[in-house]
C-alpha cells in the first residue's frame, strides 16, 4: 500500500478538521529558520519519505531543538534521509489512533496509549465505523489505560473529548474516502486542554 | 430476504441421489427424509435404483408428481449443475445442495454457475457442501446426520456441517432442543445473514447460536445481528481466532487489528454474547431460552456452604452484583430457620444441609420477593436427608410466581441429582454441574 504525499495528507486533515500540530516541510535550512522564528523552540525534524514507514527506525526524527544551533545541525543530518519536515514540539500523554479497512466490515477504527505502549502492553479497542462522539468516548473507556486518561493519583485528567472528536472524524473520513485503507495518527498528544496529532500516516 | 418457511415446512420433499446402500449418504438423506413422511411427501430420485428404503424411486425429479417444495440433492459434482437446472425446471421451493467438490477444492466457476442459475429462477440455494437443515418442530430432516434432535427452542446455524452431528448427539442426552438446525457449506446461495435473519422473526425460536469461521458480508451481518439481538439473545462461538490473517504490515493499526479483533468489535457491537466453548455456548443458549433476561442483582441459595462460597466467588470475578438482603427479606428468614440456631442472614443464603424441599421452596419465594433481587442461583448438594426431586418441584413452582426474574440451579451431576435436574430442565429451569457453568449462565441472562 503506497503512502500518500505530505500536501495531499495534509489536505485531508485540513479537510475534515483535525488538529494538527503546527507542520511544514522545510525545503531549505533557511526555511527550517523561518519557521523557527515564527513558531518559536522547541522544534522537531522528521523526515518524509515514500519510503520510510516507520521514521525513527532509521533516526529519522530530532525532538527537542531548543536553538539554531541544534536545528542546523538536525538539518543536515534529516536531509540526508528525505524530505525535512519541522513541527512544533507539543508535550502531552502519547495516543494513537487509527483506522483500517478491513475486507468484510469496511472501516474499522482503532484507540490504545501510543508510543511504545501500543506495540507492546496492546492495550487497544476496536470498533466498526461510523462511531458518533458518545461511541468514540466508549472505545476510550474500555482502554485499560482508562483511569490514566480519566487522571489518577494527583493526575489530572485528559481531553478525552478532544480524543474522541478525532476519532469521530476518523470514522467521517474513512466512510467518505474510498481510496485511503490505512490511517494512523500515532501520537496523538493528549494534555488536559487539547489533543493534538503529532504525526499522520496515510496509505492508499 | 426469503422467506424460508416453505423450505423449513416443505409438504412434498424430494431426495435426489438417494441410494438403498446403508451407511451412504443418499441413504441417510432417504431414512431421515422419511421420518417426516407422515406429515408431507417423500420422493427418491435415481435412475439407477428401483427402490430406496421400500420407496419406489423416479429416475428424474422431473417425473416426481406434483409439486416439489423441497430438493435435496447429493450426486456427484459433475451432475449438480444438470440436477439444478431440473429442479428450476420443476420450479421446487428451495434446493440443499449436499455434494462437495465446488469452492471448498477451488471448484469455484462451477458453484458459481450454480448459483446464478438457482439465482436467475429466485429459488433458494443451501450448500453446496453442507450438512442439510433440520426443523425438529415440522418433522424435517434433509440432512443426513446420523440421528434426528428433538424439537426446542434454540436454533444453530453453522459454517460446519460435523460440529452439528457432534451438537445433536450431545443434545440428546440433555434436556434442550432446537427449533432449527442449519449448515449452510459453501454458502453460495443461502448464508449466515439470510438465517440468522429468518430464525430472528422465527416465533418457536428463543435463541440462535452461531458457529463462525469466517464471513464476505461483515457490515450486513453487523446490522441483521444487531436488530436481532436487541430482541432475541443470540450467542456466537467464533473459530479461527489465531490466523492472523496478516498481509503486509504497515501501519500501526494495521498490525494490531488482526481479523479476530475486528469480529470480536463487531460481536460487542452487535450486542452478540460471545462464548468460548461448545458446553458454554449450550449451557448458555437453554439459559437464554428458557429464562427472561434480567438485570444485575441477584442472590445464591444452597445447602452447603462450598458451592456458595464458590458461587460467590465466580459472581465477582464476572461482575456479578450479589444483593443484600432488606429487613422484610431478613424477617422472612428468620420464621423460616426459626429451628436452627447457626443460620446467617448472608447472601449466599445457607438453608444448611438438612433443608426439606419446603424450606427451598419457602427460600425461593422469599429472596424472589425482594424487588433488587433480579436472578437467583439455588445449589443443592446430596446430603442424606435431601429430597432432590421433591425439592426441584418446589423450587420450579415457586419461580412460576416470577416469571420476570431469572434462575439457574446447580446440582452435583450424579446418579443422585441427575432426576431432580431433569425435573427442573423439563419446567425450563436451567440445572449445571459445576457452579462456575452456573454462573456464567447466569452473567450471560444479564444485560
Amino acid at each position: 500500500m503506497p503512502l500518500i504525499g505530505f500536501e495531499k495528507s495534509v489536505k485531508l486533515l485540513k479537510q475534515y478538521g483535525f488538529p494538527v500540530a503546527k507542520t511544514e516541510m522545510a525545503e531549505s535550512l533557511k526555511e527550517a529558520m523561518v519557521f523557527g522564528k515564527k513558531t518559536g523552540f522547541p522544534l522537531v525534524l522528521k523526515v518524509f519519505s515514500p519510503n520510510i514507514l516507520h521514521k525513527s527506525d532509521v533516526g529519522g526524527v530530532k525532538t527537542g531543538i531548543k536553538d539554531e544551533k541544534e536545528l542546523k545541525k538536525a538539518f543536515e543530518a534529516i536531509s540526508k534521509l528525505g524530505k525535512v519536515l519541522i513541527q512544533e514540539e507539543v508535550k502531552g500523554t502519547e495516543m494513537s489512533l487509527g483506522m483500517k479497512k478491513d475486507p468484510a466490515f469496511g472501516p474499522v477504527l482503532m484507540a490504545g496509549l501510543g508510543g511504545i505502549f501500543v506495540e507492546i502492553l496492546k492495550d487497544v479497542s476496536f470498533r466498526i465505523a461510523p462511531v458518533t462522539r458518545k461511541e468514540a468516548l466508549e472505545m476510550m473507556k474500555s482502554l485499560k489505560a482508562w483511569p490514566v486518561l480519566q487522571g489518577c493519583r494527583g493526575r489530572k485528567g485528559m481531553n478525552v473529548q478532544a480524543l474522541a472528536d478525532i476519532l469521530f472524524k476518523l470514522s467521517e473520513l474513512s466512510l467518505k474516502e474510498e481510496n485511503i485503507k490505512e490511517i494512523d495518527f500515532n501520537p496523538v498528544m493528549v494534555d488536559e486542554k487539547k489533543a493534538k496529532i503529532v504525526d499522520f500516516k496515510f496509505l492508499a | 430476504m426469503n422467506d424460508l418457511s416453505r423450505i423449513f415446512n416443505p409438504k412434498s420433499l424430494a431426495v435426489i441421489g438417494a441410494k438403498p446402500e446403508k451407511g451412504s449418504v443418499g441413504w441417510g438423506l432417504m431414512k431421515n427424509a422419511l421420518e417426516g413422511k407422515e406429515r408431507r411427501k417423500v420422493f427418491a430420485v435415481n435412475p439407477f435404483r428401483n427402490n430406496v428404503l421400500g420407496e419406489k424411486t423416479f429416475s428424474s425429479v422431473l417425473d416426481v408428481p406434483g409439486r416439489v417444495d423441497l430438493a435435496i440433492v447429493a450426486v456427484p459434482a459433475k451432475s449438480v449443475l444438470k440436477i439444478v437446472s431440473e429442479c428450476c425446471r420443476k420450479q421446487t421451493g428451495g434446493i440443499v445442495v449436499i455434494s462437495s467438490g465446488f469452492a471448498e477444492i477451488g471448484e469455484k466457476k462451477l458453484q458459481n454457475d450454480i448459483s446464478d442459475l438457482a439465482g436467475k429462477n429466485n429459488i433458494p440455494l443451501i450448500g453446496p457442501n453442507c450438512l442439510g437443515i433440520i426443523r425438529p418442530g415440522s418433522g424435517l430432516n434433509a440432512s443426513f446426520a446420523p440421528v434426528s434432535p428433538k424439537d426446542g427452542e434454540i436454533a444453530v446455524i453453522s459454517q460446519s456441517g460435523a460440529l452439528l452431528d457432534s451438537i445433536i448427539d450431545r443434545s440428546l442426552s440433555e434436556n434442550y432442543g432446537f427449533s432449527g438446525l442449519v449448515s449452510y457449506g459453501n454458502g453460495a446461495g443461502l448464508g449466515m445473514n439470510d438465517f440468522l435473519d429468518w430464525f430472528g422473526r422465527d416465533q418457536k425460536t428463543k435463541a440462535i447460536v452461531l458457529y463462525l469461521e469466517g464471513i464476505e458480508k461483515g457490515r450486513e451481518f453487523l446490522r441483521i445481528s444487531k436488530k436481532i439481538s436487541m430482541e432475541k439473545p443470540v450467542l456466537v462461538l467464533k473459530a479461527g481466532k489465531t490466523t492472523a490473517g496478516k498481509t503486509a504490515v504497515s501501519t500501526h493499526t494495521g498490525s494490531l487489528a488482526g481479523s479476530y479483533d475486528i469480529y470480536k468489535a463487531a460481536f460487542k457491537q452487535a450486542g452478540l454474547i460471545e462464548c468460548e466453548t461448545l458446553e458454554e455456548v449450550f449451557d448458555s443458549a437453554k439459559a437464554l431460552a428458557w429464562q427472561p433476561r434480567i438485570k444485575n442483582g441477584i442472590a445464591i441459595v444452597t445447602n452447603g456452604g462450598g458451592y456458595g462460597a464458590l458461587a460467590a466467588d465466580y459472581c465477582t470475578d464476572s461482575g456479578i452484583m450479589i444483593s443484600k438482603f432488606n429487613d422484610e427479606t431478613k424477617e422472612r428468614i428468620k420464621a423460616l430457620m426459626a429451628m436452627h440456631p447457626f443460620f446467617s442472614l448472608a447472601n449466599p443464603l445457607d438453608i444448611l444441609g438438612d433443608a426439606p424441599a419446603e424450606r427451598y421452596r419457602a427460600a425461593v419465594a422469599c429472596l424472589l420477593d425482594q424487588d433488587d433481587i433480579n436472578g437467583l442461583i439455588v445449589m443443592q448438594t446430596p446430603q442424606i436427608m435431601t429430597e432432590t426431586e421433591k425439592s426441584a418441584k418446589m423450587i420450579a413452582k415457586a419461580a412460576k410466581k416470577h416469571p420476570r426474574k431469572a434462575i439457574v440451579c446447580v446440582l452435583s451431576g450424579g446418579k443422585l441429582s441427575l432426576p431432580g435436574m431433569k425435573i427442573l430442565e423439563m419446567n425450563h429451569i436451567p440445572a449445571y454441574s459445576d457452579p462456575k457453568r452456573a454462573v456464567t449462565a447466569i452473567r450471560n441472562l444479564i444485560k
